[in-house]
Parts: C-alpha cells; structure tokens; sequence
C-alpha cells in the first residue's frame, strides 16, 4: 500500500499562515517544530513534514478505516532533506520527498524497498479532480495547480 | 432559532473562508463533512480549530481536535469544552 501527498507553494502561501499563534502546536511534535524553527527556510520544512504526515495518513486511514484529525500522532523523522519515516502507533512508514519551486511531493510505503517502485505522474491541471478510472492510480493528491498520481 | 442553531451558524462564519463548496457551505447541517462536504483543504482544518478557539474562547485539546471532521463531532466539542469553563 501507498500514499502521496502535493502541496502547492503558491497556493499554500497565500491558504495558509505557519507562523499564526497556535499553527505550529497543534500540527507538530516538539521536536518537529524545534527542526522547523532552526530551519534554513521553516516555510519549506512546514510544508514538507505536512506532506510526509499526509501521505501516510491516507495509507493509515485506508488501512484501519479510521478517519481523525489527529497530524501530532504522525511523527516525522527526516534521514536527510528527501528522506524520511513517518511513525504512527509503533507503526513505521518510509518516505521520500521532492522539492521544486512550485511544489512538494512526497511519497510513502510501509517497506522502504517499495519506494522505488512507486511511479509517479505529476501534472499541472485545475478544477475538479478528473476521472482517472482508466488508469487507476494507487493513490491521488490534488492541491492548486497540480495533480500528483501515483502507481 | 435554537441554541444548536446558533451554534451551527456560528460555525458556518468560521467555516466559510475555508469552504470550497459554497452550496454546501448555505445548506449547512449537522451531518455535513468538513472534508468530504465542504471541501476544506486539510491542511486548513487547523485555521478551523484555532478560529474556534478563538471564537468561543475555549482550548481545544489534541483529543478532542482529532474528531472535528463533521459540524455534529465540532458541536459536541464546543458543548463540552463550554460545560467546562
């Protein structure tokens, strides 16, 4: 099982204030935020940790049929700036993230093996999320101006 | 209108900057999903936490905040976080 997660940078600049009162705290473990405080650019860290969080939350909530808001209990460690594991109830997952001006895309699999044979297809497309039926991705994020897939 | 009513409005105020789908936004109940409903970006539930927060003034505990995926689960967290003060 898999899961991807897509922020676009635009639109998360202009959706969303990381540095409001409280933003942090509820999102973060203390040792996520102490990584995104002493960050070169926070704002990238924020957004990076969100998608690990939400990739593999979409695999975990698909998993256990458990829907929650629950973004603290997902705990980020990064290997270095692309790789990491994401934990949640003693449950380990692997992640692997790209960075480009535009966006953040990280991907997330149970086995780290399985990372690499993730295909990914990310394209620029707005509106609603189209049908993919024919293609069947394992797994789909949708965020501004971009739709990542994932087989 | 009732106090559940009231409550319901008010969390439509809070709701409404986030909401994508406006025609759900006006035809608001109880059993309306932030996410699948409303299409609030996730990553925006927490603007929706924090301004309820604000609004009724209470603190919203990771406990009671893992829930608030509905108006129904939101409105039992604002009744009982209230009850407390």
């Amino acid at each position: 099982m898999s899961g991807n997660d897509l922020v676009d940078l635009r639109c998360a600049a202009l959706e969303s204030n990381w540095q409001r009162k409280g933003f942090l705290d509820k999102l973060f473990s203390e040792a996520e935020k102490a990584h995104i405080l002493s960050s070169a650019d926070p704002f990238i860290q924020v957004w990076t940790y969100w998608t690990m969080k939400e990739a593999v939350y979409k695999i975990y909530s698909r998993a256990t049929g458990i829907r929650t808001f629950a973004p603290a209990k997902l705990l980020c460690r990064d290997l270095d700036r692309y790789s990491g594991t994401v934990s949640i109830d003693s449950e380990l997952f692997h992640t692997r993230t790209s960075i480009t001006p535009n966006y953040i895309h990280t991907i997330a699999t149970k086995g780290f093996s399985s990372l690499t044979d993730i295909r990914i297809e990310i394209i620029e497309h707005n509106g609603d999320v189209p049908e993919y039926a024919s293609k069947k991705p394992a797994c789909l994020s949708h965020h501004g101006a971009y739709l990542a897939l994932i087989y | 209108m009732t106090p559940k009513e009231e409550l319901i409005s008010r969390l439509q105020t809070i709701v409404s900057p986030y909401a994508q789908n406006k025609e759900a936004l006006d035809a608001i109940h109880e059993d309306t999903d932030f996410i699948n409903d409303l299409k609030i970006n996730s990553a925006n539930l927490v603007d929706v936490i924090l301004d309820v927060e604000e609004e009724f003034d209470i603190v919203i505990d990771n406990d009671a905040m893992e829930k608030m995926l509905t108006v129904k689960a939101s409105l039992d967290v604002i009744a009982t976080k209230l009850n407390e003060k």
